[in-house]
């Protein structure tokens, strides 16, 4: 398969889904966002704690994350609520989701002169997006198109022996049979093995970027006063036999294969557009690193799990892969790949591969996953410094 | 024949993943690169945790995937359970780390 059925974008993007995002851009509209998509089916609410009150780090980081949402490839239009006169401006917001070319309208909680006005509006809005989105069909689009999210959760020592070995060659076989990209990320989760991941590359300055950028979370987790252990490794990753972060950072690495790394990119930064395997700066928890890939257009994600997890995401289809024997069995819903059989039976890893490719081809063509189905997702995003 | 529920990720590693469960008292055959080693196992060990294949003495390396995991944190014989009760990591200490660098968080 070269090509797949995806949603043309008028910037250029293929998206795998074609939802309408109802983005709140502060704490005080998450309200309005959440009535507005139990009221407009086919609606995607993303709400978070954040977008006042932040210093300019967080300001930053909170825009372009929620940016990323609305202009996401799998995204065909966004209504954006704001509260007041916020620092994460709204109108800014939707103005910017706009010159991708997609429906976008910006409600001001205050502007309406109040909620149920916002909310009337939001509804309105929403609603024939969702009728336009609908009307739109699937056209063939190149592989080319899209880019691989990687990341891991709830691991355990299967992980780094077995499914991360298939996460891998799924990743390096869209960048090296269709030009495509993938992306990895959770820094912390380097420490032990960032030299030999330094090492892959291409240039001096990402060599140094990723060394530096391992540091400086290590010099953050030491300012706490505390030893990490308890977060990382968290408590079931000590349950699933993982010693130390460096033990769960050597598994956790095996996902990225061992080929050319392009760049490592800010949080919720843009994926570039050119073929190859990306680092995203991420912390090693689960909702934030997957909000942040999702925010750099990922347009699916493959979750390499030991235990199972609920990790997902609304916008951006996110594929379980485990390698534990059992844990299908003992959370079916958390698992849409169980390649267990090249671990502990007598199949390969390229046929472990082979599986989870099979399910990639179908989910970016349409079929639901585990975790679509069962409508299940977080939104976290990551933030750095204090409230004010 | 090696134990191929043994599984010891580089030859330079001094730990083997029990991808079964181990009873104490059995005696096991791990594949370390091309050669067999026989080790004791001393304590039972659940699926997925880990037991040294050489004796370990405290403060050594713990090595898996070639690379270290960690330090020892007492005498680790040959066949021993391998975990957070023994082992201590180099990283995210901020219980090492001098009192300058934690002021501004610290309680």
């Amino acid at each position: 398969m070269s090509e797949f059925l995806g949603y043309e974008r008028d910037d250029g993007s293929v998206g795998i889904r074609n939802h309408v995002a109802i983005i709140s851009t502060a704490p005080y509209a998450n309200d309005t966002v959440e009535r507005a998509a139990e009221i407009v089916e086919n609606t995607v609410p993303i709400t978070h704690p954040l977008g006042r009150c932040q210093t300019k780090p967080d300001v930053f980081q909170t825009y372009r994350t929620l940016l990323g949402y609305g202009t996401h490839p799998n995204v065909y239009g966004t209504v954006v609520v704001a509260h007041a006169g916020e620092i994460v401006d709204g109108d800014e917001l939707a103005s910017d989701v706009a010159e991708t070319g997609r429906p976008s309208d910006s409600v001001n909680i205050h502007g309406e002169k109040g909620v149920m006005n916002a909310l009337q509006r939001t509804v309105n809005s929403a609603r024939e997006m969702v009728q336009e989105a609908s009307d739109q069909r699937r056209v063939p689009a190149d592989m080319s198109n899209l880019t691989f999210g990687i990341n891991c959760a709830t691991s355990d020592t299967t992980s780094g022996l077995c499914q991360h070995k298939a996460t891998a060659r799924a990743a390096w076989r869209l960048i090296d049979d269709y030009d495509g990209r993938a992306c990895f990320a959770e820094t912390p989760e380097f420490f032990g093995g960032e030299h030999e991941l330094a090492e892959r590359a291409v240039d001096e300055e990402t060599k140094q970027e990723i060394l530096d950028r391992v540091e400086h979370w290590d010099q953050r987790l030491q300012a706490t006063g505390y030893d990490v252990r308890g977060a990382q490794p968290t408590p079931d990753n000590m349950d699933g036999g993982l010693t130390t972060i460096e033990e769960k950072s050597l598994g956790a690495l095996v996902k990225s294969g061992d080929g050319p790394i392009q760049d490592i990119v800010d949080y919720g930064a843009q994926i570039p557009d050119d073929s190859g395997m990306y680092i995203m700066d991420t912390p090693g928890h689960g909702a934030e690193s997957v909000t942040g890939i999702g925010a750099g257009g990922a347009h699916f994600m493959v979750i390499s799990t030991g235990q199972g997890h609920t990790l997902s995401n609304a916008i951006m289809p996110t594929i379980k892969i485990t390698g534990n024997p059992g844990s299908a069995e003992r959370v079916p819903e958390q698992t849409d790949v169980d390649v267990s059989e090249a671990l502990v039976g007598d199949q390969s890893f390229d046929w472990a591969s082979d599986q989870l490719w099979d399910e990639i081809e179908d989910v970016v063509n349409g079929k639901l996953t585990m975790s679509e189905a069962m409508g299940e997702s977080q939104f976290a995003i990551h933030r750095i410094g204090p409230s004010t | 024949m090696a134990d191929r529920y043994l599984e010891v990720v580089e030859p330079d590693d001094n730990v083997a993943t029990a991808l079964r469960e181990l009873e104490a008292g059995e005696t096991v055959a791990v594949a370390v690169g091309d050669e067999e080693r026989t080790v004791e196992v001393s304590e039972d060990v659940v699926f997925g945790h880990k037991i040294a294949i050489e004796d370990i003495a405290d403060g050594e390396t713990i090595t898996k995937y070639g690379k270290s995991i960690g330090n020892a944190t007492e005498d680790i014989p040959a066949g021993t359970w391998v975990h957070v009760h023994n082992v201590e990591s180099n990283y995210g200490r901020g219980d090492l780390a001098d009192g300058e660098q934690t002021a501004a968080v610290s309680e």
